[in-house]
């Protein structure tokens, strides 16, 4: 399945989790230094939150 | 006393003032007071009804610092005190969104005993199937849903007697039908063993389908999905019927309810980090109004439910006996300092159980997956989770011979000090060259004893970390990314490139099994991968 990281599209396992797109996209130390993950309609999301796919998320 | 009722009243209050004029004024000031004595059960047809919720519990009894998080949240006693004061004196509902059972060592080391405990002590009132609930397959599903002093519910899942497809519930004269549907996606979520014979069948039909036996015997629909807030949202545009869909799966934070047309939806995060909230205000059996909110759970926002301390401190100390216990015998020391930078004979074992498990031709691993080495002797469950300290697991991959030799490349492409990325191979050889440019270093590479093949496909076992892409490996990704053929199966999405994936079972319990079956493991060193120079 594809997913989107910023824009930046990922691919990945079906039923693979938050954490594994943004180690896809490189950003996972970004939670680590205080930032968060957020869907498509602005809710934080658990690192562990199931992702289906064309889902879009984005770190801030 | 019903608002038609009180109608009539007061109509007939108006009609004796025009018959009688003042003359019978006498008889309306009666009436009058009759209606203002009555007047607090004008609302009488209203009630503010309270639901509770959690999901994605995943066995995180005890608070713990999140990533990034500057103090610890979370613990079950603590929510379980938070539901004890928010329930007060209003009628209330406590529901889980699934995903209770499987996880933290807490509940998985007693196979999720330990979170149906504790969710009896705090008089759960319903809970729907997440996919992880099948992660210890059915038998020992059909054991908690035994255990549950509460109904377990799964419409879209047939053929696992005792899951109920929904419960009614009364709260103050209103029936409050509780649907739950479980993510299609789950027969590829778990290995498949723990769902064979059984059927997903697609939310919305299920949900149609409750709908229409529950004509006229519920005023109120609620919705128990564990299938994600993107799939809720579709849901309910789909089935406007829908009053309320409490949520999980995603493990999304909604801060407030959320609406879809008139449905509101509802999802409270993850791991006991937050209690949701929500007040439906009823009149006339519909609801007329909502608000809702997430109480965030830590130690600081008051005292535990001591009942459901108690059960979680029990569980804890037989967590503790059972890390101690031996699960086998190491006739040698089990290498695990040098991971990094050479073969060595814990990696060889690890890499063998993941390529046997994964029926795989050859398995991959990143140094960095195992942190310790263990002694000769007696092997506890302890030693194995220092080793392998990461909630990873198995997934196998189809890979061409060029990828294949690309991953090894990436490997051994920073020696220059030890590296996580430094591989631990089992079903294949090679050698590598320090002096040659990265890229260019993997020489004699053989599978299954044979000269590698660029063209051909090899089923390659790894953990879902390197799938990922961590540590730097692009060749899972690259293969995911070609594949072409991605469909759906049951309304799963999967594709021929994905041999094998079971997110359910840790990496750790497979090597824990494995040692429990040989009792004793001599591993060696092989000459799996050879440095030339």
């Amino acid at each position: 399945m594809r997913v989107y990281v910023n824009e930046k599209p990922v691919d990945l396992v079906p039923g693979m989790q938050v954490k594994h797109a943004l180690i896809s996209a490189g950003r996972l130390e970004e939670i680590a230094a205080g930032r968060k993950v957020y869907d498509a309609w602005g809710h934080e999301l658990g690192l562990d939150g199931v992702l289906t796919d064309g889902m879009k998320i984005s770190v801030r | 006393m019903s608002q038609t009722r009180r109608e009539v009243l007061l109509a007939s209050c108006v009609s004796s003032f025009k018959i009688a004029h003042m003359k019978h004024l006498r008889i309306v000031l009666v009436c009058l007071l009759w209606w203002v004595i009555l007047a607090p059960w004008g609302y009488a047809g209203q009630v503010d009804l309270k639901i509770l919720y959690v999901n994605d519990f995943h066995g995180f009894a005890e608070p713990y610092q999140p990533t990034g998080s500057a103090s610890p949240l979370g613990g079950i006693a603590y929510l379980a005190g938070a539901v004890d004061r928010a329930r007060g004196k209003q009628p209330s509902l406590l529901l889980s969104a699934g995903d209770m059972i499987q996880g933290n060592a807490w509940a998985n080391l007693f196979r999720g005993k330990s979170t149906i405990d504790v969710m009896n002590a705090m008089k759960f009132n319903a809970m729907v199937v997440g996919n992880h609930e099948f992660d210890f397959g059915p038998q020992v599903l059909k054991k908690r849903m035994a255990q549950a002093r509460f109904p377990i519910l799964g419409a879209n899942v047939k053929g696992l007697p005792g899951l109920k497809p929904y419960v009614i519930k009364n709260l103050s004269g209103v029936r409050i039908a509780i649907i739950g549907v479980v993510t299609q996606e789950t027969p590829v979520a778990t290995h498949p063993r723990n769902v064979a014979g059984l059927t997903f069948s697609t939310p919305e039909s299920a949900v149609q389908r409750c709908l229409g036996e529950l004509k006229r015997r519920a005023d109120i629909i609620l919705v128990l999905s564990h299938c994600g807030y993107q799939a809720d949202r579709e849901l309910a545009a789909r089935v406007p019927a829908i009053d309320v869909i409490v949520g999980g799966h995603s493990h999304t934070k909604i801060l407030q309810p959320e609406q879809v047309g008139r449905t509101i939806i509802v999802q409270a995060w993850e791991h006991a980090k937050a209690l949701g909230v929500l007040t439906l205000r009823i009149e006339d059996k519909k609801i007329v109004g909502f608000e809702g909110s997430l109480e965030e759970i830590s130690p600081a926002i008051g005292p535990p439910n001591r009942r459901v301390q108690e059960i979680v401190d029990r569980y804890d100390l037989q967590t503790k006996a059972l890390l101690n216990r031996a699960v086998g015998e190491a006739a040698v020391d089990l290498e695990g300092q040098h991971v990094r930078e050479r073969e060595t004979n814990l990696g060889n074992f690890v890499a063998d159980i993941m390529r046997e498990t994964a029926g795989a031709e050859v398995a991959l691993i990143n140094g960095g997956a195992i942190r310790t080495g263990i002694p000769r002797g007696r092997i506890t469950v302890k030693s194995i989770y220092d080793a392998l300290p990461f909630d990873n697991y198995l997934v196998a991959i189809s890979l061409t011979g060029t990828q294949l030799k690309q991953a090894l490349e990436h490997g051994v492409s920073r020696l220059e000090e030890p590296s996580g990325s430094f591989p631990q191979v089992s079903g294949l050889t090679f050698t590598y060259s320090r002096k040659a440019p990265a890229g260019s270093r993997v020489k004699d590479l053989t599978v299954g004893g044979r000269p590698w093949e660029p063209g051909k496909e090899y089923v390659v076992a790894t953990n879902d970390y390197l799938v990922a892409g961590g540590d730097g490996y692009t060749a899972f990704g690259e293969a995911l990314k070609s594949a072409s053929d991605y469909s759906s199966v049951g309304g799963a999405l999967t594709s021929s490139k994905l041999a094998y994936n079971d997110p359910g079972t840790w990496l750790r319990e497979l090597v824990i099994n494995a040692i429990k079956a040989r009792k004793t493991i001599a591993p060696q060193v092989e000459g799996r991968i050879k440095a030339e120079d």
